[in-house]
């Protein structure tokens, strides 16, 4: 399901800043990122590699319908 | 914004709308709730605040060529801005892109006007000798600067990218969605978007814009360009300049199995540091493979397209002597390396912009390919703003364009340079930037007036105004139904091209002024809906008119190369009444 | 009989904490849901979760704890919480270090690059609590290594270190819990109760000991 989950994230916002599709942010009540709209997810590993705590878990699925040239 | 604000925020729960013309039915079965398309909007849209900024240049877009902009502009004395929708290195094709092409004159087996002359001869005429010949002739000088700030050092480049910005004091302005360029008396004087973050509509007083805002496709499913929708190349399509291209096609197939996981796809090219590649001239990311598929149907067989099924197979894409196979790289190792190889250089190839499947091969070099991984993207540097002359100039005085945003026809209608897309845009971001500091010294500040600025501001706040409409995840759900079948996008003919331009139309006329946004996500999503769906436009509009087959545009109905009367681009711009007008520009000049 | 009742007693104690406070996390460890990782890196976490409630202990290896006491010498007992204190205060110290260790190994964000990042993250609570921990275990360590110089220095009493020590640890443990609660990896419902209970008992114990009843001394049998 694309990002999977968060575990022992600090709340630097670095995977907010770094997802090119805008998917996490930081949630205001714990400070902690959260995958906000998990759909968006293009699956490039970018906040995982970003993140100083590699918290982040991603898998290899879209949580969306996938359209491609021919099945 | 206030707490209460936030806490409405994060309570909320977004109907997550799939769908696309497949999706419809299960929709439908699904049930949907009464009221579904209510737009509830998360935030106060009429206290949303403004800021204001002021440059001499403005640079949109933090990548490869948007580094290049800002640092020589710098360097050539005019006050510079970054801002981008992503962050500094981060967003984009650029962190992807791991080969970079250096013209090295002492150890080429080629000279520069044999390597200019080549590329020519592969590109069939499409390239543009001009801008080939000065991606070669500054690569190892872009190659040198990136070294010294640490590119060549690191997997990820926001680190070596922020270094010479901040060296310079050069402001970066992160996650900031630019929708507008702004002219007045027939010249650009400005641009606005919005913050994805701090919820504020931000202008921007520039006497110079560089556009360095990549390519786009149709958020495709396999290739790393979800945040690219062509926003460049529609905002500056609507104030007037001539945007070309668009007819050709990226081939990039992906893998069948989790067709949307890029980073799987690529098999741990993203986790790798960057590396030099020198001359070695092909005909590659064509269409090779989707004719392939479109005669023989899927299962493709797995391994280079061109041997086993093309024995069987008659016609398709003409490929140049000498070119009559598509290359292929050495075979990237397997994910398994993910963790033990800490980013060693590529030997020789480059990922997105040239990638692991160069030549049509697929990234899982064991899977099924599937096409389409980068649909709605043309060959790197083939489409974007049309350059009027080799300074990156666009025919809005005070506008220019580098990297992917501009159509410079560098490799031509095909790959023919591996890591020359990312010389590419160091180089010809460089150039612009200079240009745009020359340009600025002449010219005076304009101020923008405030009716101006609020006519803008209300455009652009415009989805999260309606109380309905049409959720832009489902429009682009839509839009990818009707464009990345292969015999859509890539193996094309009249009837089909005129049937898809038909729902194009629907959606331009009919959804994309309805598009809605409950949040500045949302806000971001449908821009960059309404974008697609002009560039669907434009796609389909230049291939219809391009009656004949040449590097990556193939005709099903006129397969043939037709040097009599296609030795010529096609640029697209708006008419005097809106409507999108298209002419031919020969090989071997510059606009009128 | 008394003899064999004192040994397997004491076998008992041992037995019991070896359970608590290494085999009972190592089992929160593996039931937890959080995802498997790279052997580097579970080894990392399971040697973290260890050091922790081996951290932990240390508040029941002290001469208050009847129970214990009662078998071992008080030599034995403050032996093992000095060793312990040795192994386990160098291991924290680094702990910072430890989180972005498997980044040398692996592509991604430089380490030292996420470790500055790690430690500028003022906007969380997780992050200010851990900072000041480490401050307090850099405090603890180097007065617990030269107490007696200190001790000597300062003009002061024994029994006036012990109360710096047993207080600055108690402050040291709440916010190092606190901390792990906030920001760990693997922390779930369970581990983190384990972690209030044994940082509450040991805490009660230590200050009933000194301040609420500081007449119950047991001395080494």
């Amino acid at each position: 399901m694309s990002i999977h989950s968060i575990n022992g994230c600090i709340g630097c916002g670095e995977c907010v800043k770094s997802c090119p599709t805008d998917v996490l942010r930081l949630d205001p009540h714990t400070g902690k990122a959260v995958i906000k709209y998990v759909a968006d997810c293009q699956i490039c590993h970018l906040c995982r590699l970003y993140c100083p705590v590699d918290a982040i878990i991603i898998s290899a699925e879209k949580t969306i319908p996938v359209v491609v040239s021919w099945g | 914004m206030s707490d209460s604000e936030n806490s409405r925020l994060s309570g909320r729960q977004f109907l997550e709308l799939t769908g696309g013309v497949a999706g419809m039915a299960a929709l439908t079965s699904m049930g949907i709730a009464d009221g579904w398309a209510d737009n509830k909007v998360t935030l106060d849209t009429d206290n949303l605040s403004k800021q204001d900024h002021q440059t001499d240049v403005l640079v949109i877009g933090g990548g490869m060529a948007g580094l290049f902009a800002a640092v020589k502009a710098h360097d050539a004395g005019a006050i510079v801005m970054m801002v981008s929708k992503g962050r500094l290195g981060a967003s984009g094709q650029t962190p992807f892109a791991k080969g970079i092409f250096a013209f090295n004159p002492k150890t080429s087996k080629l000279t520069l006007d044999e390597f200019t002359n080549e590329v020519s001869r592969s590109a069939l005429g499409t390239s543009n000798p001009v801008y080939t010949r000065q991606m070669a002739e500054h690569s190892q000088a872009r190659v040198n600067e990136l070294k010294e700030w640490g590119f060549f050092d690191s997997v990820l480049c926001n680190r070596p990218f922020s270094n010479p910005l901040q060296k310079r004091n050069i402001p970066v302005i992160e996650r900031v969605m630019i929708t507008h360029l702004i002219k007045e008396d027939g010249k650009i004087v400005g641009a606005a978007g919005f913050s994805m973050d701090n919820e504020n509509v931000i202008s921007f007083s520039a006497k110079s814009i560089i556009l360095c805002t990549g390519a786009g496709g149709f958020k495709p499913n396999g290739f790393p360009i979800n945040d690219l929708t062509h926003d460049g190349t529609v905002m500056a399509y609507k104030i007037g300049a001539k945007v070309t291209g668009k007819e050709w096609n990226d081939g990039h197939p992906g893998q069948a199995k989790n067709a949307a996981a890029c980073f799987d796809g690529w098999h741990g090219m993203f986790e790798r540091k960057p590396g030099i590649t020198g001359v070695e001239i092909h005909h590659d990311l064509g269409v090779d493979m989707n004719y392939l598929a479109y005669m023989n149907g899927n299962p493709l067989e797995a391994g280079p397209p061109g041997m086993a099924a093309s024995n069987k197979t008659v016609g398709g894409p003409y490929r140049p002597a000498g070119f009559d196979q598509p290359h292929h790289p050495p075979p990237p190792p397997g994910d398994s390396d993910r963790v033990a190889g800490r980013g060693k250089p590529p030997a020789g190839f480059e990922p997105p912009p040239g990638g692991p499947a160069d030549g049509g091969r697929p990234p899982g070099m064991h899977g099924i390919p599937v096409g389409g991984s980068s649909a709605g993207m043309s060959i790197h540097k083939s489409e974007g703003l049309v350059p009027i002359n080799d300074q990156c100039e666009s025919n809005i005085p005070g506008l220019y364009a580098a990297g992917d945003a501009l159509g410079s026809y560098m490799a031509g209608a095909i790959y023919t340079q591996i890591g020359s897309s990312l010389a590419r845009s160091a180089v010809q971001g460089a150039i612009a930037g200079k240009a745009a500091a020359n340009y600025v010294q002449k010219t005076p500040m304009f101020k923008i007036s405030p009716v101006k600025l609020n006519q803008v501001k209300d455009e652009i706040l415009a989805p999260l105004k309606r109380q309905a409409g049409f959720g832009p995840a489902w429009v682009t759900q839509t839009l990818q139904g009707i464009m990345i079948p292969n015999f859509v996008l890539y193996i094309k003919k009249e009837s089909l091209l005129k049937a898809a331009l038909a729902y194009i139309e629907e959606l331009r006329d009919h959804h994309l002024p309805m598009l809605r946004a409950a949040d500045m996500h949302e806000l971001r999503l449908a821009h960059e809906t309404a974008n697609m769906i002009i560039s669907a436009e434009m796609k389909l509009k230049a291939s219809l008119m391009r009656k004949e087959s040449r590097c990556s545009h193939y005709r099903l109905d006129y397969p043939e190369i037709d040097n009599e009367n296609w030795q010529a681009w096609i640029n697209i711009y708006r008419g005097n009444k809106g409507e999108m007008q298209l002419e031919k520009q020969r090989f071997d000049a510059w606009p009128a | 009989m008394g003899l064999n009742l004192i040994i397997s007693a004491k076998k008992i104690t041992i037995i019991s904490a070896l359970l608590i406070f290494i085999a009972l996390p190592v089992l929160l460890f593996i039931t937890g849901d959080s995802p498997g990782r790279t052997v580097l890196k579970d080894s990392i976490s399971i040697l973290t979760i260890i050091a922790f409630a081996l951290l932990l202990q240390q508040l029941f290896l002290t001469r208050h704890v009847k129970t214990i006491s009662q078998f071992y010498k008080l030599s034995q007992i403050s032996n093992r919480h000095k060793v312990t204190g040795y192994i386990i205060v160098p291991f924290f110290l680094l702990h910072p270090v430890l989180i972005v260790l498997p980044r040398f190994f692996e592509a991604g964000v430089e380490p030292l690059d996420a470790l500055i990042t790690i430690i500028t993250t003022f906007e969380s609570t997780g992050v200010i609590l851990g900072l000041i921990a480490w401050g307090l275990m850099l405090v603890l360590g180097i007065t617990a290594l030269f107490r007696y110089r200190l001790v000597k220095k300062l003009g002061v009493n024994y029994k006036a270190w012990r109360y710096f020590h047993g207080s600055l640890s108690i402050l040291f443990i709440s916010l190092a819990s606190w901390h792990a609660i906030e920001l760990g990896r693997h922390i779930n419902y369970l581990m983190a109760v384990f972690i209030i209970i044994c940082a509450l008992t040991g805490a009660v114990m230590l200050v009933r000991h000194y301040v609420v009843n500081p007449v119950i001394h047991i001395g080494a049998k």
